[in-house]
């Protein structure tokens, strides 16, 4: 299993939070901060390990990917989504489909703790 | 017949003289024909030679006069005065009775019953008393003819004259009394039938103006109106509602509302709503529909009859607003929500983000006074975000938006929850934040815990905000049957009585001073009360300056089913 971190995250800071944070628990990060990015990267690239994806992206939708890509593909199965959200509705309206979601604000103490007791011990 | 009414009948303005006067022209007529008849046999019998004219012409003279008196009578009665004309006939008749016969037979013979005649006809052509002049006149005649041959006057004759004169002035009076109110009777019943007619004239004009003003209110108003009977076909609809839905008039009213409803420019969503209402009795208050381009509040409101004891169902009155601006206003209302929810946030989030990272000393070791810069930051930033988020809140509520989702939740939860959240912002103040939970509260009970977290978080907010020292105390309670509540309690500076009523308002303090000491928007309170309200539930509060106050929000008990049982045995 790779240790590989997707960010899906259309603004620059909170990627760059969220990048340390992962970082900081010891993923290899890799950034796509546009939906459409986004769509050909899930589509050509290995599975990830992880993805934190957020909802409200420009072009393609982070519920599109979501449902179109992530849900369909058998290939991501094991990936753990983490989906990040401002509005709290459509945080529970997925709270099924994947693995956490986290309201917005993100703290970045309160990720980076997620994700250290979700990464395999190495 | 007619014409012989006609020549009859005089108009009068007093019914009695009327009839008298009727009475005496069919009097007359009878003596005239009567006379004529006498002189047509009279002359019919010399004709035939059986009479001799020395035998028959004082009877065709005495008829002729009389045939002459008689038109004289009528002209009188007819053209001048009944009363005279009647005095002359009696007269005439009191006379031709006194001549017709010898002295000696008229005044004690068989001609005296001659005199009652007119005795009698007096009390019924003049005023009833009249028969006692008349009886009076005929015992006169009576005795001077007795006296002129020398013969006693037939006293027991003039007794009787009186004696008719008294029973016909008693049958004359009653029947005039009888009359009198028999024309009395009618007098009332046609001024009853007139004020009745009126009456019924004045209503009817009254319904009609009535029923022209609601037809005009109906046809002025910009709302659409249509009646729909028992069976929802529609019999009424105003102008409003033809151009709000474009369509000709015929295509509303005469139609069942399934026509309508299966129009094309309606939304299936819209459709299907409209089923709904048709089929269930009790409707909500109103909801709206989509048709075309328009947006449409619809309120239905069904008739009843209450003037009879049971309550008839009429049918239904409904009620189309155009929305469409309104709702326009709500989507850009509502899209300005969600932008600056996420626009706000967002760069917020990133400050935060940063902040944590200095303190966490992502870049190497940080001294104390950069941590301590590092949690100044997150904490204002904290506090921008819970301001943005009540504003957001308050917008989401004004617009509707907001609603309340139930699922169990566990009050020791939302205590566990609220502590975690609180206890740093208490601490801070040197105050004590602690918790109760009665154990008659069930384990587990309906609720939306993110609200309820809301209200719980508002509420001590609120309570460490206004205190000093001391404690804040959460009590989470069964006040009676079937409710639940949620009880904060302070030490801290207390609301002025005056203050009271006014705390749950939007954007409100006490004093507008506090407000600059305190911080905030004054939302709290204001989106506690509103949550509440949307819960069904309501908030108090009691206080005493300087002895803190205490905030109690009841709310209905329910119980998730799975839950039910175990908690009766629990």
């Amino acid at each position: 299993m790779s240790d590989v971190a997707l960010i899906i995250e259309d603004d620059e800071d909170l990627a760059s939070i969220f990048a340390e944070a992962l970082r900081g628990v010891g993923f290899e990060v890799e950034i796509v901060a546009d939906g459409q990015a986004a769509q050909e990267k899930l589509k050509s690239s290995a599975a990830p390990f992880l993805i934190l994806l957020d909802m409200h992206l420009p072009h393609v939708s982070g519920a599109d990917l979501l449902t179109n890509i992530i849900k369909k593909d058998s290939r991501f199965e094991k990936t753990i989504v983490i989906i990040t959200t401002a509005d709290a509705r459509m945080g529970e309206a997925y709270n099924e489909e994947v693995d956490f979601v986290m309201i917005k604000p993100i703290s970045f103490v309160q990720l980076r703790d997620l994700t250290s007791r979700l990464k395999p011990k190495s | 017949m007619n014409s012989l009414q006609r020549f009859l009948t005089i108009s009068s303005t007093d019914p009695d003289d009327t009839r008298r006067r009727r009475i005496l022209n069919i009097l007359v007529a009878s003596v005239a024909a009567l006379s004529l008849l006498a002189m047509i046999i009279s002359l019919g019998s010399v004709y035939l030679k059986a009479m001799r004219w020395e035998n028959v012409s004082l009877i065709v003279i005495g008829s002729l006069l009389t045939i002459l008196g008689m038109l004289l009578v009528y002209s009188i009665n007819t053209l001048f005065s009944g009363r005279i004309a009647a005095i002359i006939f009696l007269i005439f008749l009191t006379i031709v009775f006194s001549l017709s016969d010898t002295p000696a037979q008229v005044s004690g013979g068989r001609s005296l019953f001659g005199f009652s005649i007119p005795i009698i006809m007096a009390s019924i052509l003049l005023v009833p008393w009249s028969s006692f002049v008349f009886s009076a006149i005929s015992g006169i005649i009576v005795s001077v003819i007795a006296l002129s041959i020398h013969s006693i006057p037939n006293s027991p004759a003039i007794i009787g004259f009186f004696v008719i004169a008294l029973v016909s002035w008693l049958s004359s009076r009653s029947l005039e009394h009888a009359l009198k109110e028999l024309r009395n009777i009618n007098a009332n019943l046609d001024q009853v039938v007139v004020e009745r007619t009126k009456a019924l004239a004045e209503s009817l004009e009254r319904e009609r103006i009535e029923a022209g003003r609601s037809q005009a209110i109906l046809n002025s108003i910009a709302d659409g109106v249509v009646v729909f009977d028992t069976e929802w076909n529609a019999i009424l609809a105003n102008p409003a509602l033809r151009s709000m839905l474009e369509l000709p008039i015929d295509q509303i009213v005469n139609k069942n509302f399934r026509d309508l409803i299966e129009q094309p420019q309606l939304s299936p969503n819209s459709r299907h709503l409209l089923y709904a209402m048709m089929e269930h009795d009790t409707q909500p208050p109103s909801f709206r529909i989509e048709w075309e381009n328009k947006t449409l509040s619809i309120s239905a409101a069904q008739v009843y009859d209450h003037s009879k004891e049971k309550f008839t169902n009429l049918g239904t009155v409904t009620v189309f607003r155009d929305f469409t601006r309104e709702a326009e206003v709500e989507k850009l209302k509502s899209t300005f929500v969600a932008i600056v929810s996420h626009e706000l946030r967002t760069p917020l989030n990133a400050i935060l983000g940063y902040a944590e990272m200095f303190k966490e000393a992502v870049y190497g070791p940080m001294n104390a006074k950069q941590v301590n810069m590092a949690e100044r930051i997150m904490k204002n930033t904290q506090r921008l975000l819970g301001l943005i988020n009540d504003l957001l809140d308050q917008a989401q509520m004004e617009a509707g938006k907001l609603t309340i989702k139930m699922a169990p939740v566990r009050p020791s939860e939302l205590l566990d929850n609220l502590h975690s959240v609180m206890d740093q912002s208490a601490q801070d103040k040197k105050l004590k934040l602690t918790s109760e939970i009665d154990d008659q509260l069930p384990e587990v009970l309906n609720g939306d815990a993110a609200r309820l977290h809301q209200i719980l978080l508002n509420l001590v907010n609120n309570g460490i905000k206004f205190t000093e020292q001391g404690a804040i105390h959460v009590r989470l309670f069964c006040p009676f049957e079937n409710k639940w509540a949620i009880q904060v309690s302070d030490t801290g500076t207390g609301i002025p009585e005056s203050e009271l009523p006014y705390i749950f308002e939007t954007f409100r303090q006490v004093e507008g001073t506090t407000t600059r000491v305190h911080g905030g928007f004054g939302l709290g309170l204001s989106i506690v009360k509103q949550l509440v309200n949307l819960m069904n539930g309501e908030v108090n509060v009691r206080s005493k300056m300087g002895a803190g106050s205490v905030f109690t929000v009841t709310l209905p008990l329910v119980i998730p089913e799975q839950n039910i049982e175990k908690w009766r045995i629990g």
